[in-house]
C-alpha cells in the first residue's frame, strides 16, 4: 500500500513538499518571526498539493505496456501491408467519409488518383473508392484515428484550430512531444513538432502510414478540414519532426 | 521534458519570484503573500491549457480548495473593516 503510494514521483514530491512546508511554516512564523520565510513554507504546501493532484493524472498502465500494444497493432498492419506488397502512401480520411471513425486508406495501385474520393466509403477492410475496377484500397485504423476520440470538441478548420487540437493530444494527453507549430498554406499543412519522443522508424508500416506522431497530426488535420490528406514528407532531426501534409480534394 | 514538469517548474519560479518581490518591498502581512500566491497559481494553471482531462479535473479540485481559502481571508478582512478593527 505504502509502496504503491510512493512509487509515483509526483506523489512523492507532493508529500515531501507538504510535510516540509507544514514543518517549516510554523517554525518560521513563531520562532524566526519572519513573514517572508513563512510565505515560502506556504508556497511549498501549495506546490505539494499541485504535485499530489498531478500524480493522480498519470496513467495506470505502464509506458512499457502501452508500447507493447502499439507495437502489436503496428506489426499486424505491417504484416498485412507486406503480404499485399503495398508501398503507397496512405490517405487519411475524416470520419464523415468513413463510418464514424477517421481511417487511413492505402491504395492498391501506385499511381492511384485519390483526388476523386468525395463520397462516403463503406466501413470495410477492402474498399472501392472510384469507378474503375482497379480503384481499390485497404482501410486501416491508425494511432491518429483512435486519438480523435480523445478530443473534447471537433478541431476548427484553421491552422490555429488544428494546432490547438494537436498540442492538446501530443503534449497534454499523450505527453509524447513538447510543442507543436502548424501552418496551412496553398493546400499544404506544415507541422513542426519539437521534443518528439516517438521517433520515425524506417519500417514498412511507417513508410506507408508515417510515424505515430505524423499519423496523429494527419488524422486531426483531416478531421478538422473534413478532407482527405496525405503525409507528403516526414523529416526527423534532433528530436524535431518536420511534416508536410498534402490536402487532397 | 513533460508538460507536467514544466508546469511545476513554472509555478515554483513564479511563487519564488513573488515571495522575493514582496519580501523586498517590505510586506509583512502573511495574508497578502497567500492571496497573491493563489492568484499566481490560478493564472499559471489557466495558461497551461493542454493538460489531459484527468489532470485538469485534479487541478480544478486544488483551485477550489485555494479559492475557498482565498474567500475565507477576504471574509475575515471584510468583517474586520465592518467592525472597524
Amino acid at each position: 500500500m505504502m509502496r504503491s503510494l510512493l512509487n509515483n514521483p509526483y506523489r512523492w514530491l507532493g508529500l515531501s513538499l507538504c510535510v516540509a512546508g507544514a514543518v517549516f511554516s510554523p517554525l518560521a512564523f513563531f520562532i524566526v518571526a519572519s513573514v517572508p520565510l513563512t510565505a515560502v513554507g506556504l508556497s511549498a504546501i501549495m506546490l505539494g498539493f499541485v504535485c499530489a493532484a498531478l500524480a493522480n493524472a498519470r496513467p495506470y498502465i505502464s509506458p512499457e505496456a502501452c508500447q507493447l500494444m502499439l507495437k502489436t497493432g503496428m506489426e499486424n498492419t505491417s504484416a498485412l501491408l507486406e503480404e499485399l506488397n503495398l508501398r503507397n502512401k496512405a490517405v487519411y480520411l475524416p470520419s464523415l467519409m468513413r463510418e464514424g471513425r477517421p481511417q487511413a486508406l492505402i491504395p492498391l495501385l501506385e499511381d492511384a488518383d485519390l483526388m476523386q474520393i468525395r463520397q462516403k466509403l463503406p466501413g470495410r477492410l477492402i474498399v472501392r473508392y472510384g469507378a474503375n475496377p482497379d480503384d481499390m484500397a485497404i482501410a486501416v485504423t491508425t494511432a491518429g484515428s483512435i486519438n480523435i476520440d480523445l478530443l473534447e470538441n471537433n478541431p476548427g478548420p484553421t491552422s490555429g484550430g488544428i494546432e490547438d487540437a494537436v498540442n492538446y493530444i501530443l503534449t497534454g494527453v499523450l505527453d509524447i512531444a513538447s510543442a507543436v507549430k502548424i501552418s496551412n498554406q496553398d493546400g499544404l499543412i506544415r507541422a513542426e513538432i519539437t521534443g518528439a519522443r516517438l521517433p520515425y522508424e524506417n519500417v514498412w508500416y511507417q513508410r506507408c502510414l508515417g510515424s505515430p506522431i505524423a499519423s496523429i497530426v494527419a488524422a486531426i488535420s483531416s478531421e478538422a478540414l473534413a478532407k482527405p490528406v496525405r503525409i507528403k514528407e516526414e523529416i526527423q532531426a534532433k528530436g524535431k519532426i518536420s511534416l508536410v501534409i498534402e490536402v487532397l480534394a | 521534458m513533460s508538460i507536467y514538469n514544466w508546469f511545476i517548474i513554472t509555478l515554483t519560479l513564479v511563487t519564488g519570484f513573488i515571495n522575493a518581490l514582496l519580501a523586498f518591498m517590505g510586506q509583512e502581512d502573511i495574508q497578502i503573500y497567500f492571496i497573491i500566491n493563489i492568484i499566481a497559481y490560478m493564472t499559471v494553471t489557466l495558461l497551461y491549457v493542454y493538460f489531459n482531462p484527468m489532470a485538469r479535473r485534479a487541478l480544478d479540485g486544488v483551485s477550489v480548495v485555494f479559492f475557498g481559502a482565498f474567500l475565507v481571508i477576504v471574509a475575515i478582512k471584510v468583517v474586520d473593516i465592518i467592525s472597524g478593527r
